[in-house]
Order: C-alpha cells, then structure tokens, then sequence
C-alpha cells in the first residue's frame, strides 16, 4: 500500500515537472501519503488531542484516588453530554458528603449541613480538566511530548505520555490514558528531579453510550442561587502588576477584592495561567512581620509563597516550583 | 351593674314587673347584652335551642381590637419579610458558604496546619506542611519561628493562609 502511494506520488511528481497544470492532484496524492504514515503510528500529539476529545464527548463515570503527601482521597467523577451541553457531577467517597455539580454555565456546591449555593463557572473543573483542556499544539513551545511506552491502568491498556517541561519553571506531567478510548487513567505531576509530587489515578472506568440516569435526574433539577462573586470586589484594576513572568504565563485576572475571612482592606490580586495551572498572586500590606523575610508551604504541588517586601507582603498560591514564585515575587512593582 | 343581675334574672323569670328596672335595663346597653345571654343560657339549659343561632356575636369586639391594632402598626404584613437583596448576604453566612468551595476542591490548610503542630516538638514553630523535598534536596523546606512569635501570632498567620487558600479555590472555581 505504502509502495504504491509511494510510487503515485513519485509519478505525479514527474508529472508535476512535464506539467505544471496536474501541480493540484499531486498535493492530494502527498497529503495521502502523510495521513497513511500518521495512522502508522500515532504521535504523542495525537494521542493527547484524541483524550482531549474523549474526555469531553463521551459518558463514563470514573473512580479515582488523590494522593499528595501521604494523603489518599477516593473521589467519584460522573461525566455526561445531555443534548450537547457537558455536566459532571463530583463527590468525595469518603468522609462527609462533599458534592459538586457543574451544568450549563453554572457550578453547585453541596455539603452536609452547610447551605448549597452556585457560582457561575464556564472552565471544566473536574479532575482531568487542567490537563485535557490544553491547547496542546501550541503548547509544544513550552512543553515537549514523548511517548513513555505502554502499561496498564485500572485494567486496562494504557500508553504513558510525557509532558515534560522546557525551562525550570513549570512542573512537568506524565499522563496515562486507555488505549480503546483515550481516556486519561492517571496523571503524575512531577518537579524537575521527576519525584512525583501529585498523583491522581483511576480505579475504574465505566463508560456509556447513554448518560447516566442520575445525572440526567440532576441535570432537570433547580440548582441553589448563584453567590455573585464580582459583589465582592471592588471592580477597579490591581495596584500593582508583575514585571516578569515565565514565557507562555498570562494575567488571566486583574482586579482588587476583600478576603472572606476578615473584613479587611481589599487585596490586590492577579491570576497568572499558562494554559494548564493558575497561579494566585496576592499583595496587601503587612500586617504582621513574619520571623523570617519569607515562608514557603507545599502541599503536593501547590505552593503557598509568602514574601515581604518594606511594608508589603506579597502571597503567591498555585502550582508551580519556588523558583518560579521567588521570581514572580520579586518582580511584583507599582503601577502608576 | 350587679344589682341589676338578680333583677334581670327575675324579669327573665317573669317574677318581676318594676318597671323602674325595666326602663334601666333598655337605656343600658351592656344590661341589655347581658340580658339577651341571659335568655340564651336559659334556652339552652331549657333545651329550647334547636335552630336558635348559638353563636356569640364577636364581630364588634374583634373589630375594635383590629381598630386598635391599626393605630399601633399601620402595616400589617401578612407576606413572608421582604426578599433579602443579594447585595447584603450578611458576611459570615457567605464565609462559611465559600468554604464549601474550598473543600470540595480538597484544600483545606488549617487542618494541615494543626496536624502539623501537633507533631512538632517545638510548640513555637511555624507550621511546615512540606514534606516532599525541593529540587532533590533531602531536607524538606522548613522555617523555624523565633521565640518572639507568639502563639496567637501564628494562629492569626494560619487564618490569614487559610483566607487565602480558600479565595485561590474560589477564583479557580470562577476563572474565565
């Protein structure tokens, strides 16, 4: 097969030379011949557009483990398409009932004896969201992607990708993900000494040609009243921007609000995103000085990064390594 | 008003003709209410009451009390209290919705946070949630407080990351 495209191909190459009228019908003829190499053997970049795809059009429930720090969280993730709209319903296995809906431009949020409400929410939140919703054609110029090899994952037949960053300031990935239906099965943050620094793993995968019945019960269900965030807020701009981020970072959020805790002064506040990760960054004037100039907290992949500058303090919350936020830190600057 | 009692009894009864009386009776209008439920108790007691209208007139009384009602409280509201604008959900009622956000998301810090002080041998140092080394480093990152910190310190500093963990949550929930 591949002899005789290969043999078209080189005829109407000559051709193309006697002719240059037949220049249209040996374009046909190579993109043939590229499409019959791609189905060959698949690139890691087509495996990881085809999750994409699975991950959002198809129905399944999913059970799964979170781990970071010793920490083992069973979680339930039911996904759906009711008349082209995704829903995704998500709990908490274990202790007390957490749930959360996401349907139609809306999220609800349900816990044991605390009043349910919605926020309006147009981003996937669910488990494999992050990842799955990479633009990841253009993400090649910050992160490479290599075909690890296959293993198997919840029973069943999985290939590892790795995503591996290319500067020191983003973590890197490896995914897992079925080989019939391309949907992930296990995802590994890693730091540049690849020590796994989250890890989220499927149990069991079921998938559907229908929606599930009790999502499409809760789907017809009246969701709770939507908080309204931007009440909150004080709709004005930051006072202060970032003089530099790592390439492929944007200010995906700029504006200043009060904390829910106290009802203190409003922060000023910038969301930076780079396609996979949110970065939070907080500056507000100190309260109290902290023993030391900074303090640095992770919990599996989230860092939480306290610097003070004179009578400033700057928090950067999200996940990416301390060089990154030592750096986003010390670029903070006042905008006149 | 009592004397008159025993003497409407006796006109009841027919046992009394003073006409004196009578004429009291029908300029007073409580002697004559009081005589119309004299008559009514005596119907009863008599079994005479089939198809008589035992219901006690309440109409004016209520009436009054309602006149009265009207003076004190122009507006009565019989509907359920006026909807609560969205602008004011009182604060902390919103704090502690919120956090719903947070932990559903998996994150709460000051939970860590206690866990951790409580393995800490030394009560005075900050917590240190990170166990999982940098950069290849064998010692996790730590940072110990010096004794100048005191507890409440470091209880105000743990509420402060856990405000600022929860909004993180909430503006990931609420990205564009």
């Amino acid at each position: 097969m591949k002899h005789r495209l290969f043999l078209v191909a080189l005829v109407s190459l000559v051709s193309l030379i006697v002719s240059p009228q037949l220049m249209a019908s040996s374009e046909q003829t190579q993109s043939q011949i590229v499409e019959t190499e791609q189905t060959d053997s698949p690139s890691a970049l087509t495996y990881l557009n085809n999750m994409k795809q699975a991950y959002n059009n198809l129905n399944y429930t999913l059970l799964y483990l979170n781990t970071a720090q010793n920490q083992i969280q069973p979680k339930q993730l039911i996904h759906g398409v009711i008349d082209g709209k995704r829903i995704t319903y998500f709990t908490y296995l274990n202790g007390a009932m957490r749930e959360s809906l996401q349907f139609d431009g809306k999220i609800s949020f349900y816990q044991q004896g605390s009043q349910p409400y919605s926020l309006l929410s147009h981003q996937d939140q669910s488990v494999f969201a992050d990842i799955t919703n990479f633009d990841f054609k253009s993400g090649n110029r910050n992160y490479e992607y290599i075909i690890l090899g296959k293993d198997r994952i919840a029973g069943k037949k999985a290939i590892a990708i790795r995503m591996i960053s290319k500067d020191n300031y983003r973590y890197s990935y490896i995914v897992w993900l079925d080989l019939d239906s391309y949907l992930p099965l296990r995802l590994d943050v890693i730091d540049k000494s690849n020590v796994i620094l989250e890890q989220t793993m499927v149990v069991s995968m079921k998938i559907s040609n229908t929606v599930s019945p009790w999502i499409k019960q809760l789907s017809i269900k009246a969701t709770p009243d939507i908080l309204n965030l931007s009440q909150n807020s004080a709709a004005e701009m930051a006072d202060w921007n970032v003089d530099w981020l790592p390439t492929g970072f944007k200010v995906i959020k700029d504006d200043q609000h009060k904390l829910m805790m106290h009802d203190t002064d409003p922060v000023s506040y910038l969301m930076l995103n780079d396609g996979i990760v949110s970065v939070s960054v907080y500056i507000s004037n100190k309260k109290a000085l902290l023993a030391d100039q900074k303090n640095i907290i992770q919990r599996g992949a989230t860092l939480i990064y306290t610097k003070q500058i004179n009578s400033v303090e700057v928090n950067i919350i999200g996940e990416i390594p301390l060089v990154t936020a030592e750096k986003i830190a010390a670029s903070v600057k006042l905008v006149h | 008003m009592k004397e008159y009692s025993q003497d409407l009894s006796s006109l009841i009864d027919n046992e009394f003709d003073d006409q004196e009386i009578i004429d009291a009776v029908l300029e007073d209008v409580e002697l004559q209410q009081q005589f119309s439920r004299y008559q009514l108790i005596g119907d009863v007691l008599r079994e005479e009451s089939d198809g008589l209208d035992l219901r006690v007139d309440v109409t004016d009384s209520v009436m009054a009390a309602i006149a009265g009602e009207m003076q004190d409280d122009n507006v009565v509201p019989l509907a359920t209290p006026e909807k609560q604008d969205t602008n004011v959900v009182p604060f902390m009622k919103r704090f502690g919705q919120y956090a719903i956000a947070a932990s559903v998301a998996g994150v709460v810090v000051v939970s860590s946070l206690i866990v951790n002080q409580d393995d800490a041998t030394d009560a005075s140092s900050t917590p240190v949630l990170n166990t999982v080394p940098f950069g290849g480093a064998a010692a996790p990152v730590s940072l110990q407080a010096t004794p100048a910190q005191t507890e409440n310190d470091i209880k105000e500093r743990n509420e402060r990351l856990e405000a600022l963990m929860k909004d993180h949550q909430l503006q990931l929930q609420t990205k564009p």
